[in-house]
């Protein structure tokens, strides 16, 4: 499965924050989107959920036009209906995409995924912590098995043991689809992408794989970030 | 699409109901008397689920009876002579105003988001089956109510039947225009201001037509009807057959669009205490030499000239408007005078309310604490007590000095008044002077008090404590019920004088002694 992009662009105004963007996310693959504060991963995201209106480019999955409804899209600061609890929000999900499930299981096997306890289960999405909040919407974006997870800083706000969880989880997933993580913490990106994606100059730039986890790498990709400061 | 109107009103019941739940909760006794877990299927839940069902059909049944009875009243009243072809006519005309302002489509909401970006829910059919629901019901309650009236009136039954296939059909017609508006321009057509003022004046002056004897004929409204019928199928057939929802919907219903929806009253509260633009540079002289806690404050009054210090100057404008056109009329007419001579005499009480509406504390504590103070209480030097009381004295300072404008054309415009009416005398003109400028103080005092005292907002600017909601209404109530207050000036003022000292007094010590332990975060 291939996902690409051809001739992004995006202003706001006279800031233009994406320009002339090409480039090929294929499945089996985790990509680690980075990029400094305002660099526009957000913007890219949205504009591939269609939540932003883009200048010009094409978005086309395996040829043909990509959809919202093929994307999960987990926001950094998630959106949840508060005043339902997380049982009854998966629930409801479930119910309504019940032709869409290869299989529906018992609900507490859904929360078994990311740990949430029956306690957790019965309590209102207003009184969850941001962490909790985070969990529950990477939750339903997995549930829906769409071919795209955009994934917008989802893992800095969890603790470090259901981080570790979700990394699994997200290896898991990888082989059936697209997913593009973006954040700005390059050990995560290291630890868990198998490409690297810088997001500088307005540009998306893959960056070459050499042995992920030396000094030399690393400081490559931060050189190339800091590139930005100097235009 | 039965599925999907199911699951929507359940999803809107249980929201509701949680909702509820919620607010029950954090009620002073129940608070320890609930646990955790009464949104698990809890009897109490299921009890006020059904107690919700019964509370919106009879809502939906009331509402709608009401809207009939008042267009009723209303013609009777102002239209004795003419009451039948009053009533069609303005039932004829609030239906075209309802087709233009009433759709239930494209209206963006958080539930709609939810429903369409997290639940995955097909747009397609979620439209239309909202679409056919809001139909039918409609169609039936307003079937009932138009019969009924109709009834009461003594009507042919075929301008009640007319009248319902007229409403039951515009209404397709106003959704149908509102998308091809919408595809066209892109953005809803009542979000331009203009054209929506434009349309509604329109209407307005068509309601007013009974004034002047005109009504749309009995006849016209048939023919009309016909046509409606016609014109409604066409879009019917379109608003079934399109397919275009989920596009319109997405770009409609982005998570930044609903988040910052106009149907949201904490957006709105929040953009209500936005820094407007032109405040965001501050003029050097007003700052120069300022340091400390003094700049901070300056600062933060300079960005908000909008809602204070302009709001201020506009609300004492409208009120001399108001002085001076009061003014005119005394001078022309004898019983006039009387009646203004004989309303600064004895009903003070009318300038409780008039002082409570002007002052701008409620808004300026929301603004303090949204831009202000919401970040800066996560500091502790911010919280220490010496800190704290410096800078409520400063705030106290300028809100009262704003406040005092408006304050002041109302004084002097008594004055003004009594002196007009040729019946004051010295005492009646500085008791009831003074009284008006402490009571733009204690208004002032007052919201900042209760702020420092009770600090009620959330970070979405969401009151969190019954207290201070039950403080606002009660505040609310005891400035309206002063209106009833029939009472020598001169004593009124005295009275309200000394209540306004002790109450100064009494807030500034509480003020002291707490503030420094309840002015936090929520």
């Amino acid at each position: 499965m291939k996902l690409e992009i051809t001739n992004l662009t995006k202003n706001y105004g006279e800031k233009e924050v994406l320009e002339k963007v090409n480039f090929t996310f294929e499945s089996g693959k985790i990509y680690g989107l980075l990029g400094r504060n305002g660099a526009g991963k957000t913007t890219f995201f949205n504009a591939l959920n269609e939540d932003i209106e883009i200048d010009s480019g094409k978005f086309l999955l395996d040829g043909k036009k990509l959809t919202p409804n093929e994307i999960g899209y987990a926001t950094s600061t998630p959106v949840v209906p508060e005043f339902l609890t997380g049982k009854e929000f998966l629930q409801f999900f479930l119910d309504i995409n019940e032709d869409k499930l290869d299989e529906r299981k018992e609900i507490d096997y859904y929360f078994d995924l990311v740990k949430l306890t029956k306690e957790d289960q019965d309590t209102l999405l207003k009184e969850y912590s941001h962490g909790m909040k985070n969990k529950m919407q990477i939750l339903i974006n997995v549930v829906a098995n769409p071919k795209v997870i955009l994934l917008d800083e989802p893992l800095t706000a969890l603790d470090i043991v259901v981080q570790d969880d979700m990394k699994k989880l997200l290896k898991s997933l990888k082989k059936d689809h697209i997913i593009i993580f973006s954040t700005h913490i390059l050990e995560l990106a290291m630890d868990l992408c198998d490409e690297i994606v810088a997001i500088s100059n307005k540009k998306l730039e893959l960056i070459e794989k050499e042995n992920l986890n030396t000094k030399k790498y690393k400081d490559k990709i931060i050189s190339l970030l800091k590139e930005e400061d100097n235009d | 699409m039965i599925k999907y109107l199911s699951k929507s009103f359940e999803f809107d019941l249980v929201y509701t109901v949680n909702s509820f739940l919620y607010i029950l909760k954090d009620l002073p006794i129940l608070r320890d008397l609930l646990t955790d877990d009464i949104y698990k299927d809890s009897i109490l839940k299921k009890i006020v689920k059904t107690f919700m069902i019964i509370f919106f059909i009879a809502r939906a049944l009331f509402l709608k009876f009401f809207y009939f009875f008042i267009i009723f009243v209303g013609c009777y009243e102002l239209f004795p002579n003419t009451f039948v072809r009053a009533y069609f006519h303005v039932y004829f005309v609030f239906t075209i105003i309802g087709m233009f302002i009433n759709n239930k489509l494209l209206n963006s909401s958080k539930k709609k988001y939810f429903s369409i970006a997290l639940f995955k829910m097909d747009s397609n059919k979620m439209a239309k089956a909202n679409l056919l629901w809001n139909q039918i019901t409609n169609l039936i309650l307003n079937s009932v109510c138009i019969l009924i009236f109709g009834y009461l009136l003594q009507s042919p039954v075929i301008y009640s039947i007319s009248l319902i296939m007229f409403t039951f059909f515009i209404r397709l017609i106003g959704e149908a225009l509102n998308i091809i508006f919408y595809k066209k321009y892109k953005y809803i057509w009542y979000s331009n201001t203009r054209l929506y003022g434009s349309v509604l004046t329109v209407l307005i002056i068509t309601l007013l037509l009974p004034y002047i004897n005109i009504f749309i004929p009995l006849k016209a409204i048939v023919i009309l009807t016909v046509i409606t019928i016609i014109l409604g199928t066409i879009a019917a057939n379109y608003l079934f057959t399109l397919k275009d929802y989920k596009l319109i919907y997405q770009k409609l219903f982005s998570m930044v669009n609903v988040m910052n929806s106009k149907n949201d009253k904490d957006y709105l509260k929040q953009a209500m205490v936005e820094v407007r633009d032109k405040d965001k540079a501050i003029d050097n002289r007003k700052i120069k030499g300022k340091k400390g806690y003094e700049l901070f404050n300056t600062i933060f009054f300079e960005r908000h000239k909008q809602i204070l210090i302009r709001s201020a100057k506009k609300y004492s404008l409208i009120l001399l408007g108001i002085y001076i056109v009061i003014s005119y009329l005394i001078t022309y007419d004898q019983n006039f005078s009387l009646a203004v001579s004989k309303v600064l005499h004895n009903n003070l009480g009318w300038f409780v309310i008039i002082m409570y509406f002007v002052n701008r504390g409620a808004i300026i504590t929301q603004a303090m604490f949204f831009n202000c103070d919401h970040a800066m209480l996560n500091y502790n030097f911010y919280r220490e007590p010496k800190n704290l009381l410096g800078l409520f004295k400063k705030r106290l300072l300028t809100i009262s000095k704003v406040n005092l404008l408006p304050a002041l054309v109302v004084g002097i415009g008594n004055t003004v008044l009594l002196i007009l009416c040729k019946d004051y005398n010295l005492l009646v003109i500085i008791s009831t002077f003074l009284f008006i400028i402490f009571l733009s103080v204690f208004f002032s005092v007052h919201y900042l008090v209760i702020y420092y005292l009770l600090q009620p907002f959330n970070k979405d600017l969401e009151v969190k404590k019954i207290s201070y909601s039950f403080i606002t209404l009660l505040t609310y109530m005891a400035s309206y019920m002063a209106i009833d207050v029939v009472m020598n000036s001169v004593k009124f003022s005295m009275f309200g004088l000394l209540f306004t000292i002790i109450y100064i007094l009494l807030a500034l010590y509480l003020i002291v002694k707490l503030a420094p332990k309840t002015f936090k975060l929520s």
